[in-house]
């Protein structure tokens, strides 16, 4: 008797199934906030109009080229140490993690102009929308920093090789996740009117 | 083809069509036409990211479409309130 190998089997998740499980979390209350927004406009179209033009679309698109950019590093990271390419891995993840120190300078350059301006969250609803929802995704680059940090702390203890390489397709995961929240947030909140 | 689709030029796409949205707003364009092209624009990059940055192409269907369903929910129905508000 055969045992015949099904190679059509679905793969499993890349990395830990627990960083799915809260990516789905941070997905459904992202989608929420997004929705709340556009329900919001409704109600006030000419407000939110008027005060999107009042934001900096220049740094929106420089933060969406970062993070992309940043995705892209992070997966090289993941194919580098498919390859036991080890100190390549470490070089790919302290460049994604340039681009998130990118990302997080040009943001708070944006908000340090607002304040500036005297906006904050009460000035009208669609400031307190802008500020909310960035600040929320800016809190998750800061988290998505910190775990590619450890990822990077534990790469060059040599806690991974081409067969154990969980950890950092989990990082690699919730870094896509904070990359893919704001390929919606940036044409949402800056760019569609 | 396989040569060509790759996480470089997933990559050097995801370029072209942020700056294609960037220069959209510049122009100030506004009407059904903008708003569903921004809207198919950011599926089209976020559709990138699950398949090929995340890895999710060959996970089981249930994943998948978790993933995609959030991604075209969320722009379906920002465009609904869009085009209501027009």
């Amino acid at each position: 008797m055969t045992t015949a190998i099904n190679n059509t089997e679905p793969k499993l998740l890349p990395g830990d199934l627990a960083i799915w499980l809260f990516i789905f979390m941070e997905l459904l209350v992202f989608g929420i906030f997004f929705i709340a927004y556009a329900v919001m406009r409704l109600q006030n179209i000419e407000m939110f109009n008027h005060y999107q033009l009042t934001l900096n679309r220049e740094l929106g698109a420089a933060n969406t080229l970062l993070l992309i950019t940043s995705s892209y590093f992070v997966i090289r990271a993941v194919q580098a140490i498919r390859l036991d390419n080890i100190q390549q891995c470490i070089y790919w993840l302290y460049a994604a993690l340039a681009g998130g120190t990118g990302f997080l300078i040009l943001k708070s350059i944006e908000y340090m102009d607002k304040f500036s301006e005297g906006i904050s969250l009460t000035t009208n609803t669609f400031y307190m929308f802008y500020l909310s929802l960035t600040m929320f995704h800016f809190l998750h680059v800061i988290l998505g920093m910190l775990i590619l940090f450890a990822v990077v702390i534990k790469a060059k203890r040599g806690n991974y090789n081409s067969q154990n390489h969980t950890g950092i397709e989990t990082g690699a995961s919730y870094w896509h996740m904070v990359d893919l929240v704001w390929i919606i947030l940036f044409p949402l909140v800056y760019i569609i009117r | 083809m396989k040569k060509v689709y790759n996480v470089h030029t997933i990559w050097l796409l995801m370029i072209v069509l942020t700056l294609s949205t960037y220069l959209m707003g510049q122009q100030g364009l506004s009407g059904i036409a903008v708003v569903l092209f921004l809207l198919f624009t950011a599926v089209i990059k976020g559709g990138l990211i699950i398949r090929d940055f995340m890895e999710l192409r060959d996970v089981s269907f249930l994943w998948r479409a978790i993933m995609y369903g959030w991604l075209w929910t969320i722009c379906i129905a920002i465009a609904v309130t869009y085009i209501i508000g027009l």
